[in-house]
């Protein structure tokens, strides 16, 4: 899987060239860990997403040391289902003794399970919705801060 | 830009990479989206229809092989990358493309 990650960041990936380049974004398998290293290794960013709970925050624990020791650019924690002030005060904290960077916080939202319930996307469901919203912050980050070293925060 | 979601199950890391994938697609980006999930619905949380659902195919395992050098191992491509994204990627809703990686060999140069 490395060996066609690789190839897509290096090509623009079968991407429409005059659109600039192409983002890769890939879905993993639940904790990097369980990957072959030569797999995560040429990503430009690794975006952990967690629960306000011990066992979620553990694995991030677990995540970001070794995303670091790959030399993996950016190392993100991303806040997930978060209720309340406290919750989040759980994320920042743990990261907080961990290293870890805070990417983005995103709201505990009902219309993330409505719209599972009838098989469609979040984005089509509810598309102002405040989770879209909070995702869209990570996509300014990424943005900002990610991609070759050209910024495309002019994009927005 | 190449990003990697990761997180524990459950944790909600298909939704957030499914929600990232459309909005940076509207934003103006190609982006190709890739479900290494051992059980993928990455497809659905972006919004593909039955019909492009259907008719995704899983990546198969011997696009790449283990190549010995030296004391390091590392995986390549045998097929042009060109040739394994037009066989494989459909394109969903925003533009956005997906592919489907068969279960990752965990056994892979560590």
């Amino acid at each position: 899987m490395r060996g066609l990650l690789g190839e897509l960041a290096t090509g623009n990936g079968g991407g429409n060239a005059e659109n600039g380049e192409t983002v890769t974004l890939t879905d993993m398998e639940a904790s990097i860990e369980h990957m072959s290293r030569a797999t995560i290794r040429h990503v430009d960013a690794v975006l952990m997403v967690t629960e306000p709970y011990f066992r979620s925050l553990e694995t991030v624990g677990r995540m970001a040391p070794l995303a670091k020791e790959l030399g993996i650019p950016h190392v993100w924690a991303v806040a997930n289902k978060v209720r309340s002030a406290r919750d989040e005060e759980i994320i920042r904290s743990y990261c907080a003794e961990h290293g870890v960077e805070v990417g983005g916080v995103v709201p505990w939202d009902e219309a993330i399970q409505d719209a599972d319930r009838e098989g469609r996307a979040l984005m089509d469901y509810e598309p102002a919705a405040p989770a879209v919203v909070a995702v869209g912050g990570i996509a300014d980050l990424l943005e900002n801060n990610v991609g070759g070293g050209n910024g495309r925060g002019e994009r927005r | 830009m190449k990003l990697a979601v990761a997180g524990k199950g459950g944790s909600g890391k298909t939704t957030i990479s499914a929600t990232l994938s459309r909005l940076l697609a509207r934003r103006g980006h190609p982006v190709m989206a890739v479900d290494g999930d051992p059980n993928p619905n990455l497809s659905v949380a972006l919004g593909m229809s039955r019909e492009q659902r259907e008719s995704l195919m899983r990546v198969p395992k011997d696009i790449m092989e283990m190549k010995e050098e030296g004391d390091a191992r590392r995986l390549v491509m045998t097929r042009p990358v060109e040739e394994v994204t037009s066989e494989y990627a459909v394109e969903g809703p925003d533009g956005v493309s997906l592919m489907v990686m068969t279960g990752v060999d965990h056994a892979g140069a560590g």
